[in-house]
């Protein structure tokens, strides 16, 4: 059975041109986002990526959606090569992003979800029967009529949330997805998430998140990433071995991975 | 199937989009009509001083201006909107939100310019009865078939410029001044507002080369005087011609330029 995210040798390096000037020779400059990655995601777990800004999660995770090409390495997601079935991959995934504005201000948030639904070919009534079960989770209910230009910084991520998961999809990408919402509630998504979506139904979540508790309450695995490699993954007990007695919590082990090479 | 269940979201989610801002809405149409009563009593002026000029196309200035307003507003579409749609969207964050969806790209650049075409056609259709009802237009000799096909590959040729024109903006992320170019040099030498004969031999020899040049003279033909296919022929097949030419350059350019997007990871850039 394959994993729901194969990567091997993964490098994305972006190339920025500056400003074309006509008294000097435009010059290229580089820059190694992705180094050399190897990751996996079994299907059925939460695996978090965490790491400072600028680590390489997002682009990871873009990689990952079939959104930007890899330079180098070799990428399955759902057992399928993203170079070359990016439209079988997108079928299965989700993607919810920190950005919420990416929607249209003048519908209401069910007229966005009926578009979002219908570009992943869901019939009308699935995407109702969807709408019905991620209100009634998310509490959008009251909201659903609304226009997205109303709601609050809060509903909008819910909203995020919820078009990620309309499709049904077998593994969902979540880039800090709780960033606008109050820490009950996310807490209370995130609880549903991993009980019914991943233990339940066995889906898979790759989760970015710059908050260390959520990440080690919620995740069955951690990568933790800097510079664009990943410098150790496992669970939390994989993790802190090896480590000091105090290491005990990823706070610790967090501040410890990282520590030699911030020294550099 | 999937195509046009999703092509119809796109149209539903702009259509419902257009109607939220009322006020545009209706001056969208006031703008509309005021160009065509304009141009109405530009003819009334005129009387038959331009008739000479006209005779190939044995009518008077106001319904051949008329049909070159109507073209005109498929030309701005066809030409500008995509561009722009495709920079809303950007700008927006809805793109990247529909590239992570099993749609096609080349679905996505046509889908979300469709209702502007649909709408483009709507006011057609009310342009025209509102000239023949009210301004009267002879369109009792029209040849509908004729004029649909002529139409679409109008749309066809000129929405293959405006679909390289949004490659651009996908890349480049600004419009570039390509669109205004073709657009301006369209309506003065494909014989919009006045016929290509009337033009010196060097810009009538330029016109040749340009499809609104056969696109007005045919429609011309078939909605004022009912020319059938056969006579319409070499309009019909310099048009068929630019669609066979422009139609698979502007979709492989346009898929070049988001496969260029994703190298640089630049999609949602804006």
């Amino acid at each position: 059975m394959h994993q729901a995210v194969e990567v091997s040798g993964l490098s994305k390096e972006f190339i920025l041109t500056k400003n074309f000037n006509l008294f000097s020779r435009s010059s290229r400059k580089s820059i190694l986002a992705i180094d050399n990655v190897f990751l996996e995601a079994k299907p059925g777990e939460v695996l978090s990526l965490i790491g400072p800004n600028g680590s390489g999660k997002t682009t990871l995770i873009k990689i990952l959606a079939c959104l930007i090409w890899p330079t180098r390495g070799v990428v399955r997601v759902m057992g399928y090569d993203a170079l070359k079935n990016e439209n079988r991959i997108k079928a299965l995934i989700g993607l919810a992003c920190s950005d919420e504005r990416s929607f249209y201000w003048r519908l209401t948030l069910r007229e966005n979800l009926y578009f979002f639904g219908a570009l992943f070919n869901l019939s009308l009534s699935r995407i109702k029967k969807s709408i019905d079960e991620l209100g009634a989770f998310l509490d959008l209910d009251e909201s659903l009529d609304k226009r997205f230009q109303e709601c609050s910084s809060g509903i909008k991520q819910r909203l995020v949330i919820a078009r990620s998961l309309i499709n049904d999809p077998k593994l969902i990408f979540m880039d800090e997805p709780f960033k606008n919402l109050d820490p009950l509630n996310a807490k209370k998504i995130m609880g549903y998430i991993k009980t019914k979506l991943v233990n339940e139904q066995g889906k898979t979540v790759l989760f970015i998140t710059h908050n260390l508790k959520e990440a080690e309450e919620f995740s069955d695995r951690i990568a933790v990433m800097q510079q664009g490699k990943i410098l150790k993954t496992g669970t939390l007990k994989e993790l802190s071995a090896g480590a000091d007695s105090c290491a005990c919590s990823l706070e610790n082990i967090y501040e410890k991975l990282l520590k030699p090479l911030n020294n550099c | 199937m999937n195509i046009f269940y999703k092509a119809s979201a796109f149209i539903k989610k702009d259509f419902l989009i257009q109607i939220s801002y009322k006020t545009s809405f209706i001056l969208d149409w006031l703008h509309t009509f005021v160009t065509i009563v304009t141009f109405y009593f530009i003819s009334k002026l005129m009387g038959t001083a331009v008739t000479p000029y006209l005779i190939g196309y044995s009518t008077e200035y106001f319904p051949f201006v008329m049909v070159g307003l109507i073209f005109s507003g498929y030309l701005n579409t066809a030409l500008q909107k995509f561009a722009i749609n495709i920079r809303h969207e950007q700008l927006m964050g809805t793109l990247e939100a529909m590239l992570v969806s099993p749609t096609k790209m080349s679905l996505i650049i046509v889908g979300i310019s469709l209702w502007d075409l649909i709408f483009t056609s709507i006011t057609t259709v009310i342009v025209l009865l509102f000239g023949s009802l009210t301004l009267n237009v002879d369109l009792s000799h029209i040849n509908f078939f004729p004029s649909f096909l002529i139409l679409a590959m109008t749309i066809i040729s000129f929405s293959s410029i405006g679909i390289i024109s949004a490659a651009f903006v996908i890349v480049l992320k600004k419009g570039n001044p390509i669109n205004w170019l073709i657009y301006t040099f369209t309506c003065f030498l494909g014989g919009v507002f006045f016929p290509v004969e009337m033009l010196p031999w060097g810009l009538r020899t330029i016109s040749y080369f340009i499809p609104a040049t056969y696109s007005l003279r045919g429609l011309r033909h078939a909605i004022l005087q009912g020319y059938n296919f056969k006579m319409l022929f070499p309009d019909i097949a310099a048009l068929f011609l630019f669609c066979l030419l422009l139609f698979p350059i502007s979709i492989w350019v346009f898929i070049k330029s988001v496969n260029q997007a994703k190298i640089r990871g630049s999609l949602a850039h804006y």
